[in-house]
């Protein structure tokens, strides 16, 4: 028990971290809740370093400390930070600004259980976790737009968690325990464990908008603030693309889930690439994008199980994905919400620019940023399980990918207004650290792909 | 020891980030700063050809971990191959900012591209680690796709875009390969040496590997039917961007297919040989033809390079198909020489095109005329460069030429036919001459100045190395041909 718990530290220390962040708002006291939640998310991150390369699980199987725990731990922690900063500008001076920093926090939570989830009911668990708290995050700025947004976002989390428990259901009854570990047992029953999967893709589908699941994402990311929209692109996203990782460990290989995953993968890129071709609206075009790049994740998921290459690719590109969609959503919120408002960006804010640019091709997948490295692997997963097909739909993508980003980066160096951006110290902070990320990343990759080899 | 090759292959990048990081730097630091850093760069390129390469296998071979865990690491180094290429873009980039450095237009941000190309273009060269070469050869795509973008001329915008998702779309099937050949290798690693020392892939395997690789280094080079972006390029970038897209970018594609096709997949390139061979006579004869129609002059220089290139890929085509060792080293040498003229007499005619067009604001052919009398040393320079271009015997393009025919007369002499495009140049050359430089002079152009000191720096190098090249091929062939005739294959 003791030893379960000292494995849990970070956990707990996010956990305590929210709920000093709400006592401290319950004391009309928002800068300090701000304090209390930086500086706790910075400690859980530093006591998961301890972790790093530990194989293990606790309580009974039920939850992992695993690579993909620990890693998501690493990855998503300081992207909550990075998206409490983001809030910050968004929410400064309302009534409850506090309780945004909070709910930031116990959304996490919510991602970091999905991401070690060992057992069924944790998935059940984390997807109602991040859902409560970011419906109500998206419905914070109270405005009709956002009022929308969040019931919009409720009732698809709602009919896909039922769903999702109802396909658990079929498991429970076919492998007599809700592990993941027990899941094996099934292989006599195919029917039952692609019933069971099909229902676990479509409640983690929502959460990492894949297509045909995606209907919610473009619209809660324009209605709620953008600090929001940033951080519903990153971090429920990756804990729930992890957890998938982490059911498809255990999945029979011979049911055939890989079949799914790969039909997925391409409906994700091609269909979130075609419509961002024809956005105006610049969080919109960002929202496409980030459900075309959980398509990419598949291709490593797919390989799961099979290839030494599939969690390290995982990992690799959440990393990089994060640094470069928290960065592009950064200078969203600098600029402006259409592509109109980028006119001429590049010649009167030339930093601000060149950042955006680089987010833009890490992006694409254009060497040697971040997004590049990730993808890379990625493809190499793929491929070496025998799925080329889907390494080669992705890269024409990413060919596709291009057209949509140079759409933001065209007018950037047009002769055009001259733009005004804001100078908050927040936003240059997200700025700073995710461009570093997205030029190192590549340099480093030793340290994400090292333990596994 | 110094490490000669990465010196030289970062001095670029720091003098970019310096030039960046100046804060509200003059037009003439910019330019200084960058002068400096491109001949210091050509110091090291010279001090790599004095170092040499030896017979078999790469030289001055530097490492670096990077990431142990999938076999990819920090490699560059040399051969015969690369090391001309080396020197070739060391000379270019230098007589390029040379000529640039009269540009007012927001040089810092040109000046911070033109240097990254170069990093980019040396590394390309030098990379002896698969992902290595990818990231060099992408990288080298966005800087040119933001100097088509944001100096070149009328029409940029478009013609940027069709060169960025072209040459993109072009590249990736590469990647596969790169993936392809990755996966394959008995001990898992990106280390281009082992994959030229022995072939990880065979059969159908590495068929498709030679076919993803033939699109990416078609595209690039150009070869027909993938060669359309091409004119568009280079009639949009501004003159520096021709220059360095026809003298040093186009080698990448010629380059990638001696050194990934060629040496680490040769026997199914030496089953596709004969498509390739046929592809290249294509390419040669087409482009020579479409060269010939054409009355933009830029357009003109443009499509001869498609020509030139098509005669480097039926060499290379030559030395696979061909089982005579002799032979191949014959075809291979030409092939090698024929990429390194292309680029001093490419560049010279890309720069003075520029020329005329920075005095007249006009590159139609039908407009100008009499230029001889009008400007005599622009003129005359200009007859050299056409007549090295066409092949003259003593300028740079012949000994590489007539190696690359010898070869293909004794492996495939139906090919020989390739040779009808000398003549097709040579008229279009002549053509082109007769309409811009001969005749009376116009009134129009009465005042126009004659070459400048800066503008004879930047082509004088050209010229005298293509004369040096043509007279006394063998300062070069010496070291192509110590690395072609140990080439195992």
């Amino acid at each position: 028990m003791a030893r379960d718990l000292a494995l849990l530290i970070p956990e707990i220390a996010v956990l305590l971290t929210a709920v000093g962040a709400l006592i401290a708002e319950m004391l009309r006291r928002p800068q300090i809740a701000l304090l209390v939640a930086v500086s706790g998310l910075i400690v859980a991150t530093g006591l998961t370093v301890s972790l790093i390369g530990e194989d293990t699980t606790v309580f009974g199987g039920s939850f992992r400390v695993d690579d993909l725990s620990v890693w998501a731990k690493l990855i998503l922690l300081p992207a909550t930070i990075l998206a409490i900063f983001l809030a910050r500008v968004d929410v400064r001076g309302t009534v409850r600004e506090g309780t945004v920093y909070s709910l930031l926090c116990f959304a996490t939570i919510g991602a970091l259980v999905l991401a070690g989830a060992g057992d069924t009911m944790f998935l059940v668990l984390g997807t109602l976790l991040t859902g409560l708290a970011t419906f109500a995050l998206v419905a914070y700025p109270d405005t009709d737009p956002a009022t929308e947004a969040a019931m919009k976002f409720f009732v698809f989390a709602s009919v896909t968690g039922a769903i999702m428990i109802f396909g658990l259901s079929y498991w429970f009854g076919a492998a007599g325990s809700t592990l993941l570990a027990d899941l094996p047992g099934m292989d006599t029953m195919p029917m039952a464990v692609l019933l069971g999967f099909v229902a676990v893709v479509v409640g983690l589908g929502y959460k990492a908008s894949l297509v045909p699941f995606h209907f919610w994402a473009p619209d809660a990311y324009e209605g709620g603030p953008l600090s929001i929209a940033a951080y519903l692109s990153v971090v429920p996203k990756i804990g729930a693309l992890f957890a998938l990782a982490q059911v498809v460990r255990d999945l029979p290989p011979e049911s055939g889930w890989t079949a799914i995953i790969a039909g997925l993968a391409v409906l994700t890129m091609t269909y979130g690439y075609l419509a961002a071709l024809v956005q105006d609206n610049v969080v919109r075009l960002l929202a496409y994008s980030s459900i075309a790049q959980s398509g990419y994740f598949l291709l490593g998921i797919l390989a799961v199980g099979a290839s030494e290459l599939a969690l390290p690719s995982i990992i690799l590109f959440a990393a990089a994905y994060a640094a470069m969609n928290l960065g592009a959503f950064a200078v969203a919120a600098n600029i402006g919400r259409t592509l109109n408002d980028f006119d001429g960006l590049g010649r009167s804010q030339p930093l601000i620019g060149i950042a955006m640019v680089i987010f833009l091709l890490s992006l694409v997948g254009i060497p040697p940023l971040a997004g590049f490295v990730g993808k890379f692997l990625l493809f190499a997963a793929a491929i070496d399980v025998q799925y080329t097909w889907v390494a080669v739909v992705a890269i024409i993508n990413s060919v596709l990918s291009l057209a949509v980003y140079l759409r933001l980066v065209v007018p950037m160096y047009r002769q055009g207004n001259v733009v005004v951006a804001r100078t908050d110290i927040w936003l240059k902070a997200v700025l700073i650290i995710a461009l570093t990320v997205t030029l190192l990343l590549g340099v480093f990759a030793q340290v994400f792909v090292g333990p596994f080899a | 020891m110094l490490p000669l090759v990465s010196l030289t292959l970062f001095l670029p990048l720091v003098g970019a980030v310096l030039i960046l990081c100046l804060p509200k730097p003059a037009t003439r630091t910019v330019h200084v700063i960058a002068i400096i850093t491109a001949a210091l760069t050509l110091i090291g390129a010279l001090s790599m050809w004095f170092q040499g390469a030896s017979g078999a296998g790469f030289s001055q071979v530097e490492e670096l971990q990077w990431i142990p865990a999938i076999g990819a690491a920090y490699r560059v180094g040399v051969d015969g191959i690369s090391l001309p290429l080396v020197l070739l873009s060391a000379v270019l980039f230098l007589v390029a900012v040379i000529y640039t450095s009269s540009l007012r237009e927001r040089p810092r941000a040109y000046i911070a591209l033109v240097l990254l190309l170069e990093t980019a273009s040396i590394g390309t060269f030098t990379a002896l680690d698969g992902i290595l070469f990818y990231v060099f050869f992408e990288v080298s795509l966005v800087s040119m796709y933001f100097m088509i973008a944001g100096w070149g001329h009328e029409d940029r915008q478009r013609a940027a875009l069709m060169f960025f998702i072209y040459t993109l779309l072009g590249s990736l099937p590469l990647l596969l390969a790169i993936l392809g050949l990755y996966l394959g290798s008995p001990e898992p690693t990106f280390d281009m040496r082992a994959w030229i020392e022995n072939p990880p892939l065979e059969g159908a395997a590495a068929m498709w590997a030679l076919v993803a690789m033939l699109i990416t280094f078609a595209v690039k080079i150009p070869a027909v039917p993938l060669h359309t972006w091409l004119p568009a390029a280079h009639v949009q970038a501004p003159t520096v961007g021709s220059v360095i897209l026809a003298g040093v970018m186009l080698k990448f594609g010629t380059y990638g297919l001696v050194r990934f096709a060629l040496q680490m997949t040769p026997d199914a390139f030496r089953e596709a040989g004969v498509v390739v061979l046929v592809l290249g006579v294509v390419s040669a004869l087409y482009g020579a033809f479409a060269a010939l129609a054409q009355s933009d002059l830029k357009r003109l220089v443009a499509y001869t390079s498609v020509n030139h290139m098509g005669y480097v890929i039926v060499g290379v085509a030559v030395a696979a198909i061909t089982l005579d060792p002799s032979v191949r080293t014959v075809a291979l040498d030409g092939a090698v020489l024929q990429m390194f003229s292309h680029g001093l007499v490419t560049g010279a005619l890309f720069l003075l095109v520029g020329m005329i067009q920075d005095r007249a604001h006009t590159r139609e052919m039908g407009e100008l005329g009499g230029l001889l009398k009008t400007v005599p040393m622009l003129g005359w320079t200009f007859v050299l460069a056409a007549f090295a271009s066409l092949g003259l015997p003593g300028l740079a393009h012949f000994p590489a030429e007539f190696q690359i025919f010898l070869a293909t007369l004794s492996a495939s002499p139906a090919a020989v036919v390739v040779i009808l495009g000398i003549a097709i140049i040579a008229g279009t050359f002549l053509k082109a001459l007769r309409e811009t430089f001969l005749g009376e002079p116009r009134q129009r152009w009465q005042s126009m100045p004659d070459l400048s000191a800066r503008e004879w720096l930047a082509v004088g190098p050209l010229l005298v190395l293509t004369v040096g090249t043509g007279v006394a091929p063998s300062w070069v062939l010496g070291i192509i041909h110590r690395t072609t005739s140990a080439l195992a294959l």
